[in-house]
Formats: C-alpha cells, structure tokens, sequence
C-alpha cells in the first residue's frame, strides 16, 4: 500500500522506460539542475496541478522522440533533458504559467521559449 | 546590448538556467517556495532510504541481543533506533528482517514491487519487477545469485522469501571478517541495499 505520494510517483515508473537513473538504491542526479527539475515535477504533481500521469506521457514522448533521431548508444543521450522538456509542456499544458511568462523567464537567462508542439 | 543573444554554450549550463528560470518563475508565481524542492528530495535523501538499513545492519552486528530482537519483532526493534519519520507507518510496519549465518543464506523476491521495504532500502532497482529475474530466483537460485557475483557453498541452504503486500522482507548479511575494531558508522558503509535483499554480500572491510 503506497500512501506516500513521493513513494508513489516513483515506483510507478519502474520497470518502464521512463524510470529514473539510479545508484545503490538511490536516485541519481549528475548535476543538482537535475535533482531541481525532479523535485518540482513531483511537488506540483503532489499538489494537484497535473497528474503524474499526464507528466509521465510527456517524458516517455519526449524520450521516444530522441530515441527516433538517435543511435540508443548515443552519448548525447540526457535522461533529465528530456525531463525538463516535458515538465515544462505540461506545466503548459495546465495553464499553470502562461508561454509568455514562461517565454520571458527563459529569455531573461538567455534562453530560448519552449519550441511550440 | 541584447541579453537575449548571449546563449550559454555548455549544454548542462543551459539546462540550469532553464531549470533555475522555471523554479523562479513558479516561486515568484507562490505556486512553490524556496524549499518546496528539498522537501520532496527529503524523502528520499533523509527519511527513506538504504541509510536507514544500513544502521540496522551495522546496530546488529554490535550487538547481538539487537540482532535478536530485529529478526522477533521487526518493526519494535526499529523503533528502538532514533530514525526521522516514515519508517514505522504504513508502509513499515510489516517489515520483517531474516538474518544470514553460516550455511544460510536469505534471498528476497519482490513481486509487484509496491511492496519493496522502502523505509531501510530506498528504491528498488528497476529489474526486481523483472519476471524473469523474479521466476529464475525462485526456481534456480544458486544460478541467479552466482550471476550476480555471489558464490553460495553447496552445502549451504538458501532461503527464498517473497515480499508481499503483507510483508516486505529484507536481510541481515552476515558481518564481514577483519572488522572487529570497526565502529558501527564505519560498518553501516559497508552495507549495500544489494546485500540486504540477498543478492550480494556486504563490502569488505
């Protein structure tokens, strides 16, 4: 019985193609970006704002999409890439941000919007 | 000039400021706060975790009166222990602990892996749900743990116990040889989750 929502997001995940990196029986993040990213698709999942299943569809067609314009073995691969791209189309998804605030935070680090889909 | 055309080069560069740009955003937004995302990683990195087991393991190897009560009643004798919360909720009150010895060895199968004694050993590994591993460990394991690295005396009994939405089982490894003079901190470091499920045995000293 999971009745943790962290615990739930998680192992649901597991066994599929989307499952997390890990190492000794944690979650691996090379970089702490990559723990921030997780950390905040899992709060505002917890709170309500998308489901986590609406989220896992966005990072399985997001890794699918590399995966079909890439060798599998390809070094360019980055599994938390591909989760940021699908945290930041479902949070889009939701109207939780506007793709003009979103547009402009990202451009105000320099970045360009997220690609329209 | 136009901050807009200074593009960081570095690909893990860009990827945190858009990750610190999406965070601002939401934080500026009150959707999240400045420590909304240590929180969730906290479950992971200081409640629930193969840490947790890992002092069991060391605890028992110090003391074998706790080793005892560890195996008779799992769940009162972790509560003995100054852990954070979450680990005698619902999900850890039917955990039980087998213990190795001389000539027995414990090996744990999960089945749906919802299951999985979380609390004492994080997440699981994705190929437990594997029904392959999980089919081979029961019908041949001898071959599944050698596969793994762990040779098993042939003489030696191998016990399978298959976790379920009961129980989530895990093991206590035998201590290794040559760490007499070890503290419990030193000894909780050579516990591997992978040694508390039976499917290696702990680092050596």
């Amino acid at each position: 019985m999971l009745t943790r929502y962290e615990h739930y997001a998680v192992t649901e995940m597991l066994g599929a193609s989307d499952t997390p990196p890990r190492a000794n029986g944690a979650l691996y993040f090379g970089h702490p970006w990559e723990r921030q990213a997780f950390g905040v698709a899992l709060a505002l999942s917890k709170a309500g704002y998308f489901e986590w299943g609406a989220f896992r569809g966005n990072l399985i067609a997001a890794i699918e999409a590399w995966e079909q314009t890439h060798a599998l073995d390809d070094p360019s691969w980055d599994y938390y890439e591909c989760w940021l791209t699908a945290l930041e189309k479902t949070i889009l998804e939701t109207g939780l941000v506007t793709s003009v605030d979103l547009g402009a935070a990202l451009a105000a680090v320099g970045e360009a919007p997220p690609l329209e889909s | 000039m136009n901050e807009r055309f200074k593009f960081p080069a570095d690909r893990e560069a860009r990827n945190a400021a858009r990750t610190k740009a999406l965070e601002s955003l939401l934080i500026e937004k009150g959707v999240i706060t400045g420590e909304t995302v240590d929180k969730v990683l906290g479950v992971f990195e200081t409640k629930m975790g193969a840490f947790n087991g890992a002092r069991l393991v060391a605890r028992a190897w110090v003391d074998p009166a706790f080793k005892e009560r560890l195996v008779a009643d799992t769940p009162a004798a972790i509560a003995e222990l100054d852990f954070p919360e979450c680990m005698a909720g619902a999900e850890g009150e039917h955990m039980r602990a087998v213990a190795n010895a001389p000539g027995v060895h414990n090996l744990i199968v999960c089945t749906l892996c919802s299951c999985y004694p979380w609390p004492v050993l994080g997440l699981p590994p994705y190929w437990y749900k594997d029904p392959t591993f999980r089919a081979r460990a029961v019908r041949e394991p001898r071959t599944v743990l050698a596969e793994f690295g762990v040779q098993i005396e042939p003489s030696a009994e191998i016990k399978i116990w298959d976790s379920s939405a009961q129980i989530r089982w895990f093991v206590i490894p035998e201590r290794p040889s040559g760490t007499e003079s070890m503290s419990e901190t030193e000894l909780a470091a050579l516990v591997t989750p992978e040694s508390m499920m039976g499917v290696a045995l702990p680092r050596a000293a």
